[in-house]
């Protein structure tokens, strides 16, 4: 009977409309809509990587040699297994004339080339086939001829070969899963390639082989027997069955760590219902005390307040839901530039059932309590003034449930995360700032009342506004303080790894990277560069590529490793030998050996990677290099800045043992910044086959990069901070009668308007003061300790950064308040003061 | 002290303009009490509030202590009735988050009076509240409250004492006290004393008597004369 009857009550209240609920209802949407967005838009994007894994890898399987082709046992088993593509990727120097070169990444491909998917050219039916021109025909991105200043029809030379583009590569199925890139694509034909040159020993080149396999097979029985045949062989493999995994961690790693900023949203949104609620709440004091007169037993006001919230919540989840699920769409034209694949666009239930399950237990969480209190509002209110009993504990059952709600949805938003431990230290954080900011809040009021009466009657009055009973001191720290530490956070984070890039790096960075200098041409280089006024420092070292295969003699796949040094077994690294320890070596353990050094191999190792390897001075790793395997002693390890750009190897050997093999040389080269084009002109031009990699450009991709996920990142934040403020919008809001009836009475009594703004400025400079100091200390600890101990970079504190986002968020409250003086100044006085 | 010349206001409503002044004309001098009665809707309000500086009229002029009113703009009015007006409301309008303390010092405080607590506590003792000085409005009677609104009307000393039907909400008794209270302050600080009421034993109390109906002031009663009313 009691269940109805509530719901009857509950119906005829909302007919009321929902003017009061406006802030809960934005609130709720808005964090639901966060959460549910992200969600979507990773369904959408895994969905869209596992459909387009094969365009991505360009085959069923893709086999990726360094310095070297397959043999031709290999080449003929994989020709048995289906279609083989063969192409060439390596970057050269492309030249129109002698002023005019960009660095290319090169990828020459044969006639089964693309295997899946299509290339999009303009014009579409160009050809890469048997030339139909005098010279050989070459594809180019449109950035490339820019840069080149030449239009399709026009010449190019790369290496000794000269070539005729024939079409403009718009875009190429299988680009951009793999690795950074320096310069844009240039696409030649396979045949002929040799006779550019630049196919010398030594030289960083990848020879890589996609395969569409024949229909019986299948990749993993495939993969299973390549290793068993050949385990020898040193290639890279990329599957299409392992969906792209460097793409895919990427985007589960974002979309944790925008979640989390969803829950945060939703954690101050929740701020924001509670105030709402408990406003709506106190204006129905003299209905609750009238059904209670009328008979109504507490349970049922309780039922029937708790079925109002929840219809109104279930408006707002469906908002956000709605939201929340169009921001793949809104976003898929801006995707579409920075993604190698298509999102596919869809409803995915999964992350909408999150996002709804994640509002409604907010709700509850931030709900329970104010609606437990309103059911203790006592008949004899109706006889009594507005005095209420002072404020007590919620009946034990209703504690019980706020801590469920609480449980409910710190296990929800841990077992949805993808790296839970993560998702734990995040729950920690936000019940430690939450904690933090209501202590705050309760201190900020306290002080208010034990700084007595100032002087000045702004302050004072300023000063009583914070602390008067009702004032929403606590709740406007809270939310908008918890919003702002997120922002201040997010900024810093992202500030941090943009200066890491663009202000620590080029300071120490080289001008260029020179690569594939042959042995025959090191010295000829030297002498070029020290004889070109303006450039400064060279330094030019042997570079091989080679890969960790075995430690200790245990294979590579089976070594236990630490996370944070994974990437040494991953695929081949650049090594060198020197006879000398490379300038600024830091040497941590065991001994450089002497510069005439004769005997067994020995190298000296990155002290970081050894110590994630669990490895020291004595071990032994072996080293595949060029095919061979070269097992050698571990003589000392060297502690690595490798943020400093300059030359570094993890690996580096003893003398005696590698010269002999083919390799070229790498170089480094400081110049002045007008220094910079002679220096190249002067090396490509004498060496076709020698690569310039202009760091600066190297850098500004980087930075794309850096700033597209930053973007992302800061806008999700953004929106944290939006319900900060909007809930510090409905404070404001709530409080709105108050302010006017306060600015009405003072000014009777002679206040100028100018001293009623500066009661209500000085009341929100101190509260959005304060709130800003703390979220400035919270944020940029939060930003401390996820740049040191999560993404193990150094600290680099950005006083601008923390300052812009500090005083933007002081600013914010302030203009909010300001115009709520502003409507509270515009009230005409006598309508209030007429006598009640 | 006050020189209305044909006042009037005009207020907007859903309904279009609203007269609500229709010409008013009124002398008063310095340190005279004057009462103004008249049914509801006469304006008797609003003449109050024109006089106060509260309301801006639509026509005719207004001198008060000296100062034409209606060339003054939002601010200098509020410093007008700072520096000149006292005013007690039907419903006391106290700040309710501010102690009886607090709200008698306020108008204090907005003058830059230094002494303005030790003031503002002389002033409760005299009004009988030297025990309250702490407590909140919303702890206290209505005649406390009232007693709290006229020790902050009389704090700054104004030579304009105006009281809008300051014992509506007060019972007999009470109101009797708060009016004692009233007038005997405005024979010790020889203000001048204008009584808007329903209540003509309280309108007897004051040397003249002034009857508004409809937006206008009716001819000057004199004291002498009110007997014919009565």
């Amino acid at each position: 009977m009691r269940l109805p009857l509530a719901l009857l009550i509950a119906r005829r209240e909302l007919r009321a409309g929902l003017s009061g609920f406006r802030v809960f209802l934005l609130c709720l949407a808005l964090g639901v809509a966060a959460i549910a967005g992200v969600g979507t838009l990773k369904a959408a994007l895994l969905a869209g990587l596992a459909a387009d894994a094969r365009l991505l890898v360009g085959g069923d399987v893709e086999l990726r040699l360094t310095h070297r082709p397959a043999s031709a046992e290999q080449l003929e088993y994989l020709a048995e297994a289906g279609v083989v593509a063969h192409s060439i990727e390596m970057r050269a120097m492309a030249r129109v004339g002698d002023e005019r070169r960009a660095l290319v990444e090169v990828k020459a491909v044969d006639a089964a080339y693309p295997l899946y998917g299509a290339l999009s050219l303009e014009p579409a039916d160009a050809r890469l086939g048997p030339a139909a021109t005098d010279l050989p025909p070459a594809f180019a991105e449109p950035g490339l001829l820019r840069r080149l200043q030449l239009e399709p029809g026009g010449v190019l030379t790369i290496g000794k070969q000269d070539y005729r583009v024939v079409a403009r590569l718009l875009r190429e199925p299988d680009r951009g899963a793999d690795g950074v890139e320096f310069g844009p694509r240039l696409m030649l034909p396979l045949e002929g390639f040799a006779a550019t040159g630049l196919v010398q020993e030594g030289s960083l080149i990848r020879f890589v082989y996609k395969l569409k396999l024949s229909q019986d097979r299948t990749v993993g029985s495939f993969l299973r027997q390549l290793s068993t045949r050949f385990p020898d062989a040193g290639w890279r493999i990329r599957d299409s069955a392992a969906d792209a995994p460097g793409m895919r961690g990427f985007i589960e790693r974002l979309h944790l760590f925008m979640t989390l900023v969803g829950l945060t949203t939703l954690l101050v949104g929740g701020v924001g219902i509670a105030n709402a609620i408990k406003s709506y709440l106190d204006g129905k004091v003299a209905t609750i005390a009238t059904l209670k007169c009328l008979g109504a037993p507490g349970g049922l006001v309780f039922a029937s307040y708790l079925a109002q919230v929840l219809v109104l919540a279930g408006l707002g989840v469906l908002a956000g839901l709605a939201l929340g699920a169009l921001l793949p769409v809104l976003l898929s034209g801006a995707l579409a530039g920075l993604l190698p694949f298509q999102a596919r666009l869809g409803l995915y239930w999964q992350p909408l059932a999150l996002a709804a399950a994640f509002g409604i237990l907010t709700t509850l969480a931030f709900a329970v309590w104010p609606l437990a209190r309103a059911r203790e509002v006592p008949a004899a209110a109706l006889f009594r003034s507005l005095l209420l009993p002072p404020a007590r504990l919620p009946r034990p059952r209703y504690v019980l449930g706020v801590g469920l709600a609480l449980a409910a949805l710190i296990g929800l938003a841990v077992a949805s995360a993808d790296d839970r431990p993560f998702a734990l230290w995040f729950v920690g954080g936000a019940a430690g700032a939450f904690v933090l900011f209501y202590a705050a809040g309760r201190l900020a009021t306290w002080s208010a009342r034990a700084a007595g009466r100032p002087r000045l009657p702004a302050l004072r009055l300023a000063l009583a506004n914070l602390h008067r009973p009702g004032a929403a001191t606590v709740g406007v720290l809270l939310s908008f303080g918890l919003g702002l530490s997120v922002l201040v956070a997010v900024a810093q984070i992202q500030g941090n790894l943009a200066a890491q890039v663009r202000d620590r790096l080029p300071a120490q960075a080289p001008a260029f990277f020179f690569v594939d200098i042959q042995p025959d041409q090191i010295d000829e280089f030297r002498a070029i560069a020290a004889g070109l006024p303006g450039t400064g420092e060279t330094v030019a070292v042997p570079s091989l590529r080679g890969r960790i295969v075995a430690v200790n003699g245990v294979p590579a796949g089976q070594v236990a490793v630490k996370p944070d040094g994974a990437w040494a077994l991953r695929g081949d690294r650049g090594l060198t030998y020197a006879a000398t320890p490379p300038d600024g070596a830091e040497i941590v353990a065991g001994r450089w050996w002497p510069a005439d050094y004769a005997g067994p191999p020995l190298v000296s190792f990155d002290a970081g990677v050894a110590a994630a390897l669990g490895v020291g001075v004595g071990d032994r790793l072996t080293v595949n290099v060029l095919g061979r395997d070269i097992e050698a002693r571990i003589a000392s390890l060297r502690r690595i800045d490798w943020s400093t750009l300059g030359m570094n190897f993890a690996i580096v050997f003893a003398p005696g043992l590698l010269e002999a093999a083919p390799h070229s040389f790498i170089a480094t080269a400081k110049a002045a910044d007008g220094a910079e084009g002679a220096l190249e002109a002067a090396v490509v031009n004498r060496f076709p086959n020698v690569s310039a990699i202009r760091v600066k450009d190297a850098l500004e991709a980087a930075n794309r990069i850096l700033a597209n996920v930053g973007l992302a990142v800061r806008v999700t934040a953004a929106v944290t901070l939006l319900a900060g403020l909007l809930v510090l919008a409905g404070a404001i809001a709530a409080g709105h009668r108050r302010r006017v009836y306060d600015a009405v009475v003072l000014k009777v009594l002679g206040a100028t308007r100018a001293v009623v703004m500066r009661t209500n400025a000085l009341e929100f400079l101190l509260l959005g003061g304060f709130a800003t100091l703390l979220a400035t200390a919270v944020g940029s600890l939060a930003a401390f300790v996820v740049v040191t101990h999560v993404m193990h970079q150094p600290w680099l504190f950005l006083p601008a950064t923390m300052a812009a986002t500090a005083l933007g968020g002081l600013a914010a409250t302030l203009v909010l308040g300001f115009l709520g003086t502003l409507r509270a100044l515009a009230q005409r006085p006598t309508p209030l003061l007429r006598n009640a | 002290m006050i020189q209305l010349d044909d006042v009037r206001l005009s207020l907007p409503s859903d309904a279009g303009m609203v007269d609500i002044l229709r010409g008013c004309g009124l002398t008063v001098a310095a340190g005279e009490s004057v009462a103004v009665v008249g049914p509801s809707g006469s304006g008797k309000s609003s003449l109050l509030a024109v006089i106060a500086g509260l309301e801006r009229p639509t026509g005719g002029s207004v001198h008060v202590a000296g100062c034409r009113l209606d060339a003054l703009g939002e601010d200098a009015l509020a410093l007008f009735r700072r520096d000149n007006v006292g005013i007690v409301f039907q419903s006391f309008h106290l700040i309710p988050s501010m102690s009886a303390l607090e709200n008698v010092a306020l108008p204090l405080e907005l003058a830059g009076r230094r002494d303005a607590w030790a003031r503002a506590e002389e002033g409760l003792r005299a009004v009988g509240l030297g025990h309250r000085l702490k407590h909140y409005p919303g702890q206290l009677s209505g005649g406390e409250q009232q007693r709290v609104a006229l020790a902050r009307a009389l704090a700054c000393r104004p030579k304009l004492l105006l009281a809008d039907e300051p014992t509506g909400n007060l019972d007999g008794n009470t109101g009797r006290q708060i009016v004692d209270l009233l007038f005997q302050s405005q024979r010790a600080s020889g203000a001048t004393l204008l009584l808007v009421t329903h209540d003509m034993t309280l309108a007897r109390r004051c040397e003249r008597l002034i009857a508004m109906a409809d937006g206008r002031v009716l001819t000057p009663v004199s004291v002498a004369g009110r007997a014919a009313e009565g």
